[in-house]
């Protein structure tokens, strides 16, 4: 989970989420390149003696204005482009899991091996445990196997949600009449933390996401079905 | 790179107030041989022309060129470093796995060698 004041993005527990962050590094380091040449020319234009108002004709640095940003362009595309795809890539999941959004908790069925559905409630402030986490606990988790392709299906019975969960790179929009399909696979056993992204009434903010990913040998011993 | 700065860790340092130099892999590697090509370029420069405005120019131009190109070259042995721990990690993982199995791939190699 974030800690306080955090700004920056949560520790990788997906491959596609540790792609994002590479290509966050990358883009930063071009955006603060940028950044500082274009503090240099301010700095410049502010200390500069030259008056000459009558200037025309800077053809060389105009094609260098104009190609130079595209070439910065395409190297900032190709990458994302490259994680776009892999986003999109099914690779032949494991186990489904539909996610529907309310107002204002989450549903979760797991159908594929028995008929478990349950509801996913904030936990209130009054019911907290010591050591839970204001706002984001909740009173039953996701539970789910590591190492093993999971896909997910997104949707609403009432207004605009998104399923998102940022240490796995996931934000999938929950539309009410459609089905969103999101897969990943994680990497680390762990509990993981995730908000509602999509504003949808008065407690948009109090209806959180939590996976609890545990090993698949113990996943396969069957506490999600002990429920 | 998420977790919070433990009281004796030095505290996350972000240069123009959003590259965290520390925690992003290379950033601070970059930065230095830039600030260090930097120098040298826009010194070189004005030693030999005498000319401090194309001096500066020269050494801004010569950070943002060393910095790129440090950066690339080091993200790409990252990348491949990163490649190789996976591959490895997986080959131990299956090693453990399938050791004594008939799915053994030394035993396969070993089988293989001995015909």
């Amino acid at each position: 989970m974030a800690h306080a004041a955090q700004v920056g993005l949560q520790d990788a527990t997906s491959p596609i989420m540790e792609e994002l962050i590479t290509f966050h590094d990358h883009a930063l380091m071009i955006i603060f390149l940028i950044c500082f040449l274009v503090l240099y020319a301010l700095f410049l234009t502010l200390t500069t003696k030259l008056t000459n108002t009558n200037i025309s004709d800077a053809q060389e640095m105009e094609t260098v204005w104009t190609i130079l940003p595209a070439i910065i362009l395409v190297l900032i595309a190709l990458p994302s482009l490259r994680i776009l795809y892999m986003t999109d890539e099914v690779n032949d999941p494991s186990l489904t899991i539909k996610s529907i959004g309310h107002q204002w908790y989450w549903t979760y069925e797991y159908t594929d091996y028995g008929g478990l559905i349950f509801n996913s409630y904030m936990l209130p402030p009054l019911f907290l445990e010591p050591g839970d986490l204001r706002l984001l606990d909740v009173d039953n988790r996701v539970v789910l196997p590591i190492e093993a392709p999971i896909r997910m299906m997104i949707t609403s019975q009432d207004v605009l949600h998104s399923w998102a969960v940022p240490a796995l790179g996931l934000k999938t929009d929950a539309i009410p009449g459609r089905l969103n399909q999101t897969t990943f696979t994680a990497t680390r056993p762990g509990v993981y933390y995730g908000q509602c992204s999509e504003i949808c009434g008065a407690n948009h903010s109090f209806m959180p996401i939590v996976l609890e990913l545990i090993p698949l040998k113990i996943f396969e011993m069957g506490p999600v079905f002990t429920l | 790179m998420a977790a919070p700065p433990e009281p004796g860790e030095p505290e996350e340092r972000k240069l123009l107030g959003f590259l965290d130099v520390e925690n992003t892999p290379c950033a601070r590697h970059s930065i230095l041989y830039g600030s260090l090509g930097s120098v040298v370029a826009g010194f070189g420069h004005f030693l030999f022309t005498s000319r401090i405005r194309r001096s500066c120019d020269v050494g801004v131009g010569g950070f943002i060129l060393v910095t790129l190109g440090c950066w690339f070259h080091c993200r790409y042995n990252y990348a491949k470093q990163r490649i190789q721990e996976r591959i490895a990690r997986e080959e131990i993982k299956k090693k453990i796995l399938y050791e004594g199995t008939h799915l053994d791939p030394e035993r396969k190699h070993n089988g293989s060698s001995s015909n």
